[in-house]
């Protein structure tokens, strides 16, 4: 089976938040409850102040800490389904502890007041226990993995698009938006960003774009020391987390 | 033992009733508040969100259960340890700490978000490697431990070797569940405010001072704020090692919070620092708490004049308990208040103050708490405790009523 792996090229990310648009039109999120979102820092002062930006994805960390203290082994992390970290909307009671282990922040409750105004959820109210109901739903639905309109009470999270992704052939190496025989199967936010700053593939095939990127170009896997170990890695320049500063307090950094 | 030593106490007459009443009322209007939000809009009721997933439920749940457990733990004293000084109160701890573990569990089951799922999630899951199912595992355990301990001494058996037996269970049972509830914080490195090999240790001290802090304001309430309507060994113990034992656990939570609090002003991490600095030391009201509720009644239990004092007592025993309920809250939310990887997305520490829904929870605890206890008060006789042998009577000093 395949360990699927993310490569980010920052190089290449110009921050347009096209992938965050597409996750959250493939997966039907709530506005603001972003599986995949692009992060913004400011670091530094003037005249060498930078703006960074990060795009942030699920890890699917190898050693998830959210999976270890989910106290009813509703995340889990699928070996069979190329290492994707699911959360079981069957299992999961809301305790939110994982939200508090994860440390990359990717983890979303929703059942909470709306991130953006006017709340969606009074045009489109929720049905069948779905915390809203758009018009238009992704027909794949799969609760056991955390796929579909997420219901109340449970955590959700990015997916890696495994609806999309375990269509895949067996054995390929990559997952490339370009080839029109696979474009189907490449997650959202990779197929859909513009300048192609995004690589999806198997970090256990040797011959994978991804792992020659990683080799070639020196990939990082971000907050490293947290020994959870991403499967998603970062190229480029600017492939850190800035340690946290008050905004009124950046010119002092 | 035969146990003897019932007398009727200020809450089994009218006052009792009317207190019930009241207690009753408030319980049933803010649960049923908090019940109607719920059904209403949910957990959007709460002003916590996918920032800052843990509020002020979980502050009220971690501040009940680990007064249960400082409860039970004083209980060992006489019960496990032979303190026999304690006995007068070992029954009264033993039900408090199983009703304020019960309130506790009420107010984290509405703040989960499938609180039946968990009835058999966790028991098939079995994940070992949870901190929270071993909270599961250890706090089931300590409440059955406790009720069958209680159902023991309600049955006059305080030195069976059944008895005995259950005693060290619970005892056991305690630690293991309040040091267990520890590690949930304690074990957390993407946490830095929280991550403390010696976690446990704190919750045990904080853990036992709001447990006595409890203990000595429902024994004055159950004896109309009177010591001489009491048992003669119960004023003993008031006017003699209580005070001086609850002096000292105040003053132990006091240096943890500081060696606490020294550490983190003196990291560069900002994780950490910037909690000491821009959160809880900004912050009026838990300055407020640290000072008039520990540090006075500190000050006040310090002073071998006027520690033994009924009024000194019951009012430092209210802050305390007021104090240690801040510095929960403060410990709970502290932890969560500086975004983890969030951008620009979360310029500022994360703002958090509980909502009316959260308060009513809150509120829901306390009264049901208060409830049981005077239902437990009218019921089960818990001033009981083993009849003192011929010549322990005789040797028996006087009591000092003030």
């Amino acid at each position: 089976m395949a360990k699927w792996g993310m490569v980010i090229d920052l190089d290449k990310c110009t921050g347009c938040q096209a992938c965050t648009t597409a996750c959250s039109m493939e997966n039907n999120t709530l506005p603001g409850e972003s599986w995949q979102d692009v992060l913004y820092y400011v670091e530094g002062e003037n005249p060498s102040g930078q703006m960074k930006w990060l795009p942030r994805p699920c890890m699917q960390c190898e050693n998830p800490s959210c999976v270890h203290v989910c106290p009813t082994r509703a995340t889990y992390k699928d070996e069979d389904a190329g290492g994707i970290v699911f959360v079981d909307w069957n299992r999961c009671i809301g305790c939110k502890y994982c939200m508090i282990a994860c440390p990359y922040g990717v983890r979303f409750y929703a059942d909470e007041k709306p991130l953006v105004e006017p709340d969606i959820r009074e045009a489109f109210p929720g049905e069948n226990g779905q915390l809203w109901s758009p018009p238009y739903q992704n027909p794949e639905e799969d609760y056991r993995r955390g796929i579909g309109i997420q219901p109340a009470g449970v955590v959700s999270k990015c997916t890696f698009c495994y609806h999309k992704v375990r269509h895949a052939p067996e054995g390929i190496a990559d997952l490339d938006e370009e080839d029109p025989d696979l474009k189907e199967y490449v997650p959202a936010c990779v197929r859909t960003c513009a300048p192609k700053a995004r690589y999806f593939g198997d970090l256990d095939n040797p011959e994978s774009r991804v792992n020659q990127l990683i080799g070639d170009k020196h990939g990082v896997r971000l907050k490293d020391h947290t020994g959870n170990k991403p499967q998603v890695y970062y190229l480029g320049a600017g492939a850190g987390v800035p340690a946290f500063t008050p905004a009124d307090r950046e010119t002092d950094a | 033992m035969i146990t003897s030593n019932s007398r009727p106490n200020a809450l089994q007459g009218t006052l009792g009733w009317l207190l019930l009443v009241v207690a009753a009322a408030v319980l049933v209007a803010s649960l049923g508040y908090a019940f109607s939000q719920l059904a209403a809009e949910g957990h959007a009721s709460f002003n916590t969100s996918s920032r800052l997933p843990w509020g002020q439920p979980i502050a009220t749940y971690l501040y009940f259960a680990l007064a249960s457990s400082g409860l039970g733990l004083v209980a060992s004293l006489p019960l496990v340890f032979g303190f026999k000084q304690y006995y007068p109160i070992a029954k009264r701890c033993i039900f408090l700490a199983f009703i304020v573990l019960i309130s506790g569990m009420t107010v984290l089951a509405m703040e989960l978000g499938h609180v039946f799922r968990m009835l058999w999630a966790i028991p098939t899951g079995l994940q070992t490697q949870s901190a929270m199912f071993w909270m599961g595992v250890f706090y089931a355990l300590d409440l059955l431990f406790l009720l069958w301990k209680f159902s023991k001494l309600q049955g006059g058996e305080w030195d069976s070797k059944t008895s005995k037996q259950l005693g060290i269970a619970s005892f056991i049972g305690v630690l293991l569940a309040s040091g267990n509830l520890a590690l949930i914080f304690g074990m957390m490195s993407m946490r830095p405010f929280w991550f403390d090999a010696l976690m446990p240790i704190y919750f045990y001290f904080t853990g036992v001072t709001s447990g006595v802090a409890a203990l000595v304001f429902f024994v004055y309430l159950a004896h109309g704020f009177r010591r001489d309507a009491m048992p003669s060994a119960l004023q003993s113990l008031l006017t003699g090692a209580l005070p001086k034992l609850f002096a000292a656990l105040i003053g132990g939570t006091l240096l943890f919070i500081a060696v606490r609090a020294i550490t983190g002003l003196y990291s560069n991490n900002p994780e950490v620092n910037l909690v000491w600095t821009d959160y809880l030391f900004a912050s009026p009201l838990y300055i407020a708490a640290l000072l008039l509720g520990l540090l006075l009644p500190f000050a006040l239990l310090l002073s071998s004049s006027i520690r033994n004092r009924v009024d000194i007592q019951v009012l430092t025993a209210c802050l305390v308990f007021l104090g240690l309920f801040a510095e929960r809250f403060y410990f709970v939310v502290g932890g969560q208040v500086v975004p983890l990887f969030k951008g620009t997305w979360a310029p500022d520490l994360i703002e958090y103050a509980p909502s009316t829904t959260e308060w009513a929870l809150t509120l829901s605890g306390v009264s049901l708490c208060f409830v049981l206890y005077l239902l437990g008060e009218k019921l089960l006789n818990l001033g009981d405790m083993p009849r003192q042998e011929p010549d322990q009577r005789q040797t028996e000093q006087p009591a000092v009523a003030t």
